[in-house]
Formats: structure tokens, C-alpha cells, sequence
């Protein structure tokens, strides 16, 4: 009986108030909805890996109106084709700055099919604003952040050695370094020597060292100096820079370089191209200087380079101490260069050994790259004094072996690189002859605006190195002895006038004494351009106390081309960039006059 | 009702039979599907008929075939992930489950304990879904439309509690190889006590107006019998051989996630009939009503919600091959995983019971039944077609 | 399991082992051994259970590897049986007899990996798939992509760009990389 009354109970259910939605037009999702994307075009770079792990291939990376590329910035937006998308979200979970997001909105009725292809932040939708919608959840990361670890020597094992610091990574951790890669390839542009950084990285993924030197090779003749002592600015525009550590790409490049054998390097460069006949002559074997070398051999150009030092290198050897880049480092750079026939004359100097003109007269084109040699002084009271040193100088003799006086006591004026570089190669020299290290580094740019790198700073701060930021130095103590006693500084208020001229203003009652008995000016360097002669001086055009150049490195004087720091400026890949520039234009020169010959 | 098979389990008459011989008039062929018949999915049954006794019937498939094992190798790991869910579309986080749980075992990876609370939680709630489309549907085969609407709506409402927890309410898309995507939104308890309350109401009006009813009873009792035998010959599991009398439920046979720390019992029957089957099934959604509350009650709330994988980009797993199960709606449902060293999947082979229960079960119990009955046998099995061609 | 794996190596030959987990391994064996191997497990060793058979294509060594899977539920254990065939030569034994609900998978694998086990019920039936001509699909040197760009369309209004060479472009006309 119960089975046929029972079913009627179903009709009590006349009685409740309906369960439906009222208004289901309206009803919002909840708010971690996954729904139609959002996305911050001011943060976003363009990267792209939102379309690269896209399964349904939703996503066109596309050019937009008023986004031009730029460091660290493709330009590209993505644009979503509805059509494909399946609001899985991984897009939003892999996106490198975390400006692609989803709202919760998911009713939009269109009767036109192709408006749901649109491109998210670019083309206005009414959900643009919407506070709620999917966002990655807090420490959810589908790609590692965190760089990977490199070995250091501990400051207290370095000061008293030239040793290098870094170790280099093993294989292991160069692995699991070059997997954080994504490889959108947003770096290459910023690499002056646009270098095939996410294909070389992937290299080292596969294991595949030998096609990692080929890569290496294709751009950048100097990757065991640029692996070292690079200024990577590739690393800023890496993008997991905006969310974690960029990639160790300096590095990786130099793991690669120390995987492969010497012999199996020059194996995999190759010889240099049938002979041409032609003649290049290049001043200064510096990363400049034998890049173009390189280049021009490969072609079958016959290539002499004239150095004034003992040694090929440039100011990679004479301007970077050895603890930053070993020189059996940069000899094997230039092995490789030497290996293709380059012929290297050291310890001939251009206008005294050889003229200028011969060179000229013997070559069917001439390298002028010869780097910043000359120390600039702050000509403040006291500087002529003898024990006012330059820093060029002193690195120079280091890496010489000249010996000097090591004083027990040193202050360094400036905040850049090369201030570094003597203030640590000092303070090694102190620990060595007096046990005790005591250099300052006085800069005038205060620390958030310092010109070295940020390890540099650190590692100088580990060395026992103080650094005092915003010093504006006024003058050299000279005791009545005539020995220096140290140096005064005030305290910087800024450097720069309201027209962002070179004015310093000072704080005179911030004065401060540094007791030493040298001081060494790291304020900039110019170029030894005395060896040009009058007559080539007065031909050639200039800009600013530099040669002058095309966007080549042409000068005004037809078979003259100049390269490298002294044109550019102090940065290794961008004189290695320089190099392969002139080389360049010098061999389409060549074909020119090849085919007007014909 | 005439010719109606109903002491004698289904197919022990086909082996027997004369051939049949379409020619002699005696016979009808007729489909079954593959429209939507709503819960029978995208298949069809092509029946022959001789009056209204079935005597012949073969299971066609293959009007959802989407490839997706296929389409597995061509993506990477991380890729996989969204398009699992879809094989399976009324139960789908069964196929991120165990995805993931191949994925981690073969790269070595451990899914955080907070984690493997939540994809318990998820897989219990999916459960009831299941189970109450299930409920729906097999009142619908027999003409009581009203469970449907009961059913459906609390269903509904199950959605909209894995709405604010996973983002989505079909395709949740939120278990990922290493974890889960997030933990659970404020104020979920409540709404989920809610919903709970709301499940155990509906299954008590179900029970009154579909258990206890005589028209029910008088169609399923008795009917589509499952004999104990044919539980392993035929690859049975879940509620089809729980009706049977065998205690088998992955969740304790074999127990994963959580499982160890909750307490219940697996519901079986006896009778191993439609009836049976659809009574089981409904106390089983009792089972997973207490088993939320359990979760809710005992659950981490802080802690990590996933292991730190290698970047999903660049991800290559080494060679290997794994199984992994769990104990779905309607029975065992598993992930044969094999890597090959490489970025993709060499293969990946999807055990969905509805594989066996669709095809060489309901082919042998076909046989003998009424034509009325065909529909309601097809879905006494709880079967989703999808995940036979996958 | 261990114990169970050293009884087996005495009765038959096996071949490579792999203890995946406790509860689970996987046994290569010869195409011959495969079925009194599984006719033991099942009647002896308690796996009662066929949990699935499939096949996985390792094109590059020129073998199907078939793969049957048994459960044994009183002890909770699986073994997963290897049998690697030739795959210009891929014919199996079929175990319709065994478990009637093989005779699905098998006419499976003959459809979309080309493996035939004769004998096995309405194994040339089509099962997935209709009017397919091509190779067995889910053989690894099917093309799916392949297959999609010849049968059916794009959508127009599609294009992407690659954010470097974008760059390379359009950073070089801005005037240098400096």
C-alpha cells in the first residue's frame, strides 16, 4: 500500500517556494569564475609564453597601436579567439608578470563570430573593470623563479689571491638553470650582439654543448670573457625578471664555453674562407679589434693586428682584474681568433713602431680599436701629486707584474666598475704585503644610482672595502712633508643642474677626511688618440672628443673604420657587437670595389 | 508486458537461440539512438527484435570520438591537463585525478597532503553529481520526469558550490599535476552544509516517490539481473557488482588520497537488479554526504596547495610506465600512463568502466528483454559513453 | 609481490621486471607465455580482474608493446603483462575466452593500432571509427595534425607573431640597437 501512496508525496511539493533563479541573466559568477580574459597592457611584455603553452592554440601574439618594442618588451599583445579558448587558465598561470588575469563574466551575445577574437586590455569590453575572476593563487608558479645557486669563494678565501670567484655552475645546475628559461627571446634584442640566447640555452637543456659553442660562435667570437665579465643587460630584459630572478644567462653562456675541449671549440669554428687577397690592418686587439678580426678572416681577408701591450685583450685583460676574468680565459677567446690566421703583433705601437700611414698604404682597409686607455684626473687641488694615481695605470701594471709601492692605505674616487676593479685588486695586494686590508671608495653617486654593478658593490662590502656614496671629493691633504695624508669630500645634494648638465652641488658643512697615502682617480677614460698623427687628426672628423662614425663605424676617412670603446664607450659585447658591425661593412666595401672592377 | 524475460538474467538465451534471419519477416532491426536520449549519452543500441523481445543487441559507438589519447601525445604535460576533464563530462575530475596521479609518480613528484584533502573533497562532490544525474535519468527512462527536475536541481546547486571553488561547474580544470589550484573560498562550509542538507532532503523525497513506488518497483525489480559470475568475466565494478553483493570499492580495496583517514562502508545489495543497482547508488549518495562532512571537518586549511614542479614549459619526464585508479560513480576508473624520456606522453590509455558496462555487458543482457526495458537497462548500468571511445 | 614474482620466474620465462610500486609491476614475456601466464594468474594467483589491454607503439624500435593489466582484488595487486611484438608483424592470440569483454578491447586495437588476434568476436567490425582509409590512427606515425590541416579549414583573421623576430624588425628601423 505504502508503494502507491507514497509517490503522491511528491505533489507536497506545491506548497515550497520556487528554487529557480529570478533574474538568470543576471546572475554573476562566482568570483574566482574563470570568464573572458583581462589583461594589463601596461605590464604586459609580450613574451608570448601565454600562447606557447596554449594547447588549443588560442593565441596570436599581435602588434598593437602604440605599443613599440622596446628593452624587456616585445610590443606584441595577445590576442584570444574564443573560438578555441577552454578557459583552462594556463595562460594566467604561466604569465610572466601576472597582467593576464580573467574576470568572472561569461554572457556576451554577439551576432558577429569574429568579435570573439579580440584582444584582451586593447579592445574595450565591459568586464575590463571587473574586480573578480580567476587570478593565480598565491605561490602557484608553473616555472621556477628562483635562480639557481652559484658556488662563490668565501671573501674572506679570496683577498688574498687573484683567484676567480665564481666557480662557474656544474652540469647539474646549469640544467636546472636553463630550464627556468622560457624562451620568448626578448633578451636577443637586448644583447647588443642580438646573441642566440634561448637557443644556446636550450643547448645546455639537451646537454648539447657542441652546438652551444656553434651558437656561441655565431655572434660572439669572445664567449668565455663576455661568460664572465659581460654587463648582461640581456638579464634585464629576461622575462621572469619581472616576477623572480632573471636567468643566469651570462653564466650559462660560460658553462658552455667550459664544457668543450679547446681543440673541439676550434674544430667547431672552422678555418678561415679561401684566400681573397685582400689586406685588413686592425689597431688594438681588444674584443673590438678581434671580433672584426675574426669576422674578416673567416671571409679569407688577410688580417694584422697591431697591439701596443705585451698581450692581446684589450681592457678585458688590462682593465679587469684576474679574479673577474682569468687570463688563460680570455687567451683561449683569443686562441681561437689566432687559430684562423690572425696575425698578432704585440708590443708595436702605432706611430712610433709602424705609422699610421704605412698602415694605410700596405692594407686595402684599416680597424681603428683602440679603447680607453687614458686615465681622466678630477684636477682638485693636490691631484698632480705622485701619489695621485689613475686607475688604468695601476690595473695596467698589475696585470703586468710591474711592481710598485702597495701603499698600506688607499681612497678611490668613483662608483663605476673600474673603481671596483682597483679598489678590490688593491685591497688583495694589501692582504698579500701587509696583512691588513684598507682601501675607501668615495663616489659621487649615491648608492641607489650607482654606476658598478650591484655584485661589484657587494662583494666589495664583503671584501672589507667601505664604500661612502655621495662624496663630492674637494682636495688631496698634503702633509709638510709632502706625503699624501688623504682626501676631503662633501657631501653631494646632486650631480646634474636643472638643464641635466655635469654641475655637482655640494653640502659644505658634510665634510668628511679619509686618511690614506695614495688616492687613486677611477673617474672615467679617454682614448690614446695621439698615435693618429696631425695630419690624420685634422682629416678626420670628430664628435665630442671622439672619432666621429657612420652607423657602420665608418669615419670620415674612406679606408679608416673604428670600433669598440673608443667610439662607443666602455661595455665588452657591445665593442664584440662594434666588431662584427665594421667587419661588415668593410667586406661589403670590398665587394663593391669588386664589382666596379669587374 | 507479454514476453517479457524477467526471472532469467539477460543473455543466457542468446548462445542458445537459432541464428537469426532477418529474411524470414520474423525479425525487426531497430536503432536505439544515437540521438541524445538525454542520460544514455551519444550511443546506440541497434536491437533486433522479434515482436516486442529483443533478441539481439550491439552496442555502436563513436559519434563523440574526439581522439583524445591521441591528442594526449601531442601535448606537453602540462598541456594534458586541460583537456582530460573532457573525456568524461558528467564526473570529470576522476580524469584530472588520475592524470596527475600518474604524472606525479612517474616524475617523482608528491602532491601536498592539503592538496590531496581538496581532490578528495572534489571527487566526492563530483560523485554525488554523477550519481544524481544518475538518478534523474534512470527515473526518466521509466516515465517519472518530476526526479529529473529534483535532481537536476540540487545537482545545480552542487555546481555552484564547485563553482566558487574551482572556477568552473563543468569542467573544473582545477586538479593539476602536483596539486590543486587553490584552496577552499571563505564561507564555503556553510554553503556546503547547505547544499548537504538540501542533497539529504531531495533523497528522501526520491526515495518516498521513486523507491517506494509500485510502478518503479514492477519495472526494475528483478529486471537486468547481473549475475555474480559475470562480475569479473565481464571486467563489472562500482554499484553494478556492489548490487551483486561484492564489497568492491577502489576506496577501500585500494585506498588513495585520503580515503584511509575517512570512515564509511561500501553500500552493496543483494538482488544485483535495476532496482538494486539504483538502490545502491542512492544510498551511496548518502555515504558521500557524510564523507564531505568528514573532509570539511578534518581538512588542513593551511599549507601548501602544490608541489614545486620543474617549469611546466621544458617538463620531460623519464621513461616509465604506471596505473592509477579510483573508485568513480560507476566503478573503476584509471590512467595508464607511459613516458618515454621526451616533453609528451608516449601514451595514455583512459579505463573507464562504462568500457566493458556498455559494451560486452549490456550486449550479453540485451537478449530476452522487453523493448521498454532497453532504455532503462542501458542506463541501470550508469554508463557515459565518452569514455568507452575516448 | 616479490614473492609472487619469484614463483612466476620458476614456472615460466620472463623477462624484464619493473616493480612500479608495491602494488604494482609490470612483467615483458614472450608472445607464447602470455596466455598460460595470465590463465594461471587468474585461476591460481587470484587476478580475477582484467583492468584494461591497450597497446602502446614504440615506432623507433619497431615494437608494439601490448599491455594487459590483471588485478588480484583480495590482496589488492596488480601485474601488468608486456607482450612486445614485431610491428611489421604485430598478430596476437586473442583471450576473448578468458574475459569475453577482451574481445572489445582487442577489436579496438585491431582498429586503431592495426593489431589483429583472430578468432576474436566481430574483431573486423568497425568499432570508433567509420569509413576510416588511412593507417591506423593511433599508431605514432599517424599525423593528427597532419590529418586536421588537410581536412579542414582555418578560420581566417588568424596570425601570430614571434615576439624576437618582431623585435629584430622593428628595433633595426627604429635605428640601431643602441
Amino acid at each position: 500500500m505504502r508503494d502507491v501512496l507514497s509517490p503522491f508525496l511528491a505533489w507536497k511539493n506545491l506548497f515550497r517556494d520556487p528554487v529557480s533563479i529570478r533574474d538568470p541573466l543576471n546572475r554573476e559568477a562566482a568570483p574566482r569564475y574563470r570568464g573572458f580574459h583581462k589583461n594589463d597592457v601596461e605590464k604586459c611584455i609580450g613574451c608570448g609564453t601565454c600562447e606557447t603553452i596554449c594547447q588549443n592554440g588560442a593565441i596570436d601574439m599581435v602588434p598593437v597601436d602604440g605599443f613599440d618594442p622596446k628593452n624587456g618588451d616585445s610590443g606584441l599583445r595577445p590576442r584570444i579567439d574564443y573560438g578555441r579558448c577552454c578557459w583552462c587558465a594556463l595562460c594566467v598561470d604561466v604569465c610572466m608578470t601576472g597582467s593576464l588575469t580573467m574576470s568572472n563574466a561569461y554572457k556576451w551575445v554577439d551576432a558577429d563570430p569574429d568579435a570573439f577574437r579580440f584582444i584582451p586590455g586593447v579592445d574595450a569590453k565591459s568586464w575590463d573593470g571587473s574586480e573578480h575572476g580567476y587570478v593565480c593563487a598565491e605561490g602557484h608558479h608553473l616555472t621556477a623563479l628562483e635562480r639557481v645557486p652559484m658556488d662563490e669563494m668565501e671573501p674572506e678565501a679570496r683577498i688574498s689571491n687573484f683567484d676567480e670567484i665564481v666557480a662557474g655552475y656544474d652540469v647539474a645546475r646549469a640544467k636546472l638553470e636553463a630550464d627556468r628559461c622560457v624562451s620568448c627571446g626578448l633578451c636577443i634584442a637586448t644583447c647588443p650582439a642580438h646573441m642566440a640566447i634561448p637557443q644556446y640555452i636550450e643547448a645546455v637543456r639537451d646537454g648539447d654543448y657542441e652546438r652551444g659553442v656553434a651558437l656561441l660562435y655565431e655572434t660572439n667570437p669572445f664567449s668565455n670573457t663576455c661568460g664572465r665579465v659581460c654587463t648582461h643587460k640581456c638579464e634585464t630584459a629576461c622575462a621572469v625578471h619581472n616576477e623572480g630572478e632573471a636567468i643566469a644567462i651570462r653564466w650559462l653562456k660560460r658553462h658552455i664555453m667550459d664544457q668543450v675541449p679547446q681543440e673541439k671549440v676550434r674544430e667547431i669554428v672552422g678555418k678561415p674562407g679561401p684566400a681573397t687577397g685582400r689586406k685588413v690592418a686592425i689597431v688594438g686587439a681588444g674584443p673590438a679589434g678581434l671580433t672584426a678580426a675574426f669576422d674578416l678572416a673567416k671571409a679569407g681577408h688577410a688580417v694584422t693586428v697591431y697591439e701596443t701591450r705585451h698581450a692581446a685583450g684589450g681592457m678585458t685583460r688590462y682593465g679587469i682584474p684576474e679574479y673577474r676574468l682569468p687570463y688563460d680565459a680570455l687567451d683561449r677567446d683569443v686562441d681561437v681568433i689566432t687559430s684562423l690566421g690572425v696575425d698578432i703583433r704585440c708590443d708595436t705601437r702605432i706611430g712610433r713602431d709602424v705609422a699610421m700611414a704605412d698602415l694605410h698604404a700596405a692594407n686595402d682597409a684599416v680597424v681603428l680599436a683602440i679603447g680607453l686607455h687614458l686615465g681622466r684626473s678630477t684636477r682638485i687641488p693636490g691631484s698632480e701629486h705622485a701619489q695621485v694615481k689613475k686607475a688604468v695605470d695601476l690595473l695596467r701594471q698589475i696585470t703586468d707584474g710591474e711592481a710598485f709601492d702597495v701603499p698600506k692605505s688607499a681612497v678611490v674616487i668613483g662608483g663605476g666598475n673600474v673603481a671596483m676593479d682597483i679598489a678590490r685588486s688593491l685591497a688583495r695586494l694589501q692582504k698579500q704585503i701587509h696583512g691588513k686590508v684598507d682601501v675607501t671608495v668615495t663616489a659621487l653617486e649615491d648608492l641607489p644610482h650607482f654606476l658598478a654593478d650591484r655584485e661589484e658593490v657587494k662583494e666589495c662590502g664583503e671584501e672589507g672595502i667601505p664604500i661612502f656614496d655621495a662624496r663630492g671629493p674637494q682636495q688631496i691633504v698634503i702633509d709638510d712633508a709632502g706625503r699624501v695624508t688623504g682626501l676631503r669630500t662633501w657631501r653631494v645634494k646632486s650631480i646634474f643642474d636643472d638643464k641635466g648638465r655635469f654641475a655637482p652641488s655640494y653640502d659644505e658643512s658634510d665634510e668628511l677626511f679619509h686618511p690614506a697615502e695614495m688616492v687613486i682617480e677611477a673617474i672615467g677614460q679617454a682614448s690614446d688618440v695621439s698615435l693618429l698623427g696631425e695630419a690624420l687628426t685634422e682629416e678626420l672628423a670628430w664628435n665630442r672628443g671622439r672619432i666621429a662614425i657612420d652607423p657602420d663605424g665608418r669615419t670620415s676617412v674612406p679606408w679608416l673604420w673604428s670600433a669598440g670603446d673608443c667610439v662607443a664607450g666602455p661595455d665588452v659585447v657591445h665593442a664584440v657587437a662594434d666588431g662584427h658591425r665594421v667587419a661588415a661593412s668593410i667586406a661589403a666595401v670590398f665587394a663593391e670595389r669588386s664589382d666596379a672592377r669587374e | 508486458m507479454t514476453g517479457r524475460a524477467t526471472s532469467s538474467p539477460g543473455g543466457s538465451t542468446a548462445a542458445s537461440s537459432p541464428p537469426i534471419d532477418l529474411s524470414s519477416g520474423k525479425y525487426l532491426k531497430l536503432w536505439q539512438g544515437p540521438q541524445h536520449p538525454g542520460i544514455t549519452g551519444n550511443m546506440s543500441v541497434e536491437l533486433t527484435v522479434c515482436g516486442d523481445e529483443v533478441v539481439e543487441g550491439k552496442t555502436h559507438v563513436g559519434y563523440l570520438h574526439r581522439g583524445f589519447e591521441k591528442l594526449m601525445e601531442r601535448r606537453t604535460f602540462i598541456q594534458v591537463f586541460p583537456i582530460v576533464c573532457r573525456v568524461c563530462v558528467p564526473e570529470p575530475d576522476f580524469n584530472e585525478y588520475c592524470y596527475a596521479a600518474t604524472i606525479e609518480e612517474l616524475a617523482g613528484i608528491e602532491a601536498p597532503e592539503r592538496a590531496l584533502w581538496i581532490r578528495t573533497l572534489i571527487l566526492e562532490m563530483g560523485r554525488i553529481n554523477s550519481y544524481m544525474m544518475y538518478l534523474g535519468g534512470q527515473a526518466g527512462a521509466l516515465g517519472m520526469g518530476v526526479i529529473g527536475q529534483w535532481t537536476t536541481y540540487v545537482r545545480d546547486l552542487m555546481l555552484d558550490r564547485f563553482e566558487e571553488l574551482t572556477g568552473a561547474r563543468i569542467y573544473h580544470m582545477f586538479i593539476l599535476p602536483g596539486g590543486v589550484r587553490d584552496g577552499l573560498p571563505d564561507g564555503f562550509d556553510g554553503r556546503m552544509e547547505e547544499t548537504l542538507r538540501e542533497i539529504e532532503r531531495t533523497l528522501a523525497d526520491v526515495e518516498d516517490v521513486m523507491f517506494h513506488n509500485a510502478v518503479f518497483k514492477k519495472r526494475t525489480k528483478g529486471v537486468g539481473v547481473i549475475p555474480v559470475d559475470l562480475i569479473d568475466r565481464y571486467g563489472v565494478t562500482g554499484p553494478n557488482a556492489r548490487a551483486a553483493g561484492l564489497p568492491n570499492d577502489v576506496r577501500k580495496d585500494h585506498p588513495y588520497l585520503v580515503y584511509p583517514e575517512l570512515t564509511f562502508e561500501p553500500v552493496t545489495g543483494t538482488d544485483s537488479d535495476m532496482y538494486t543497482r539504483a538502490d545502491v547508488r542512492r544510498r551511496d549518495v548518502a555515504v558521500s554526504v557524510d564523507l564531505i562532512r568528514q573532509i570539511i571537518a578534518k581538512m588542513p586549511r593551511t599549507g601548501p596547495l602544490t608541489a614545486k614542479l620543474p617549469n611546466v614549459l621544458h617538463w620531460k619526464i623519464p621513461r616509465g610506465e604506471t596505473y592509477v585508479r579510483g573508485e568513480c560513480s560507476r566503478g573503476e576508473y584509471g590512467y595508464y600512463t607511459v613516458t618515454d624520456g621526451s616533453g609528451h606522453p608516449r601514451r595514455i590509455n583512459v579505463r573507464g568502466p562504462s568500457y566493458t558496462h556498455a559494451m560486452a555487458l549490456l550486449e550479453h543482457l540485451i537478449p530476452g528483454t522487453n523493448i521498454a526495458d532497453v532504455a532503462a537497462l542501458m542506463v541501470s548500468l550508469h554508463t557515459y559513453p565518452p569514455e568507452i571511445e575516448r | 609481490m616479490r614473492t609472487l614474482l619469484e614463483s612466476l620466474k620458476e614456472r615460466f620465462p620472463l623477462g624484464p621486471i619493473t616493480e612500479q610500486r608495491p602494488d604494482l609491476a609490470f612483467v615483458t614475456v614472450e608472445r607464447e607465455t602470455l596466455r598460460p601466464l595470465i590463465v594461471h594468474l587468474r585461476d591460481r594467483e587470484g587476478f580475477t580482474h582484467l583492468v584494461l589491454l591497450t597497446a602502446v607503439d614504440w615506432i623507433e624500435e619497431n615494437l608494439f608493446q601490448l599491455t594487459y593489466l590483471v588485478h588480484d582484488r583480495a590482496n589488492a595487486r596488480d601485474i601488468g603483462l608486456r607482450v612486445m611484438l614485431p610491428r611489421d608483424e604485430p598478430e596476437m592470440e586473442s583471450i576473448h575466452d578468458l574475459w569475453p569483454t577482451a574481445a572489445t578491447y582487442q577489436r579496438e586495437l585491431k582498429e586503431m593500432f592495426g593489431i589483429p588476434f583472430p578468432g576474436s568476436p566481430r574483431l573486423d567490425e568497425e568499432f570508433i571509427l567509420e569509413g576510416w582509409v588511412d593507417i591506423p590512427p593511433y599508431r605514432r606515425d599517424f599525423d593528427t595534425l597532419k590529418f586536421a590541416e588537410e581536412n579542414f579549414e582555418h578560420r581566417a583573421g588568424r596570425g601570430t607573431t614571434d615576439p624576437a623576430t618582431h623585435m629584430r624588425e622593428r628595433m633595426a628601423t627604429q635605428g640601431g640597437s643602441k
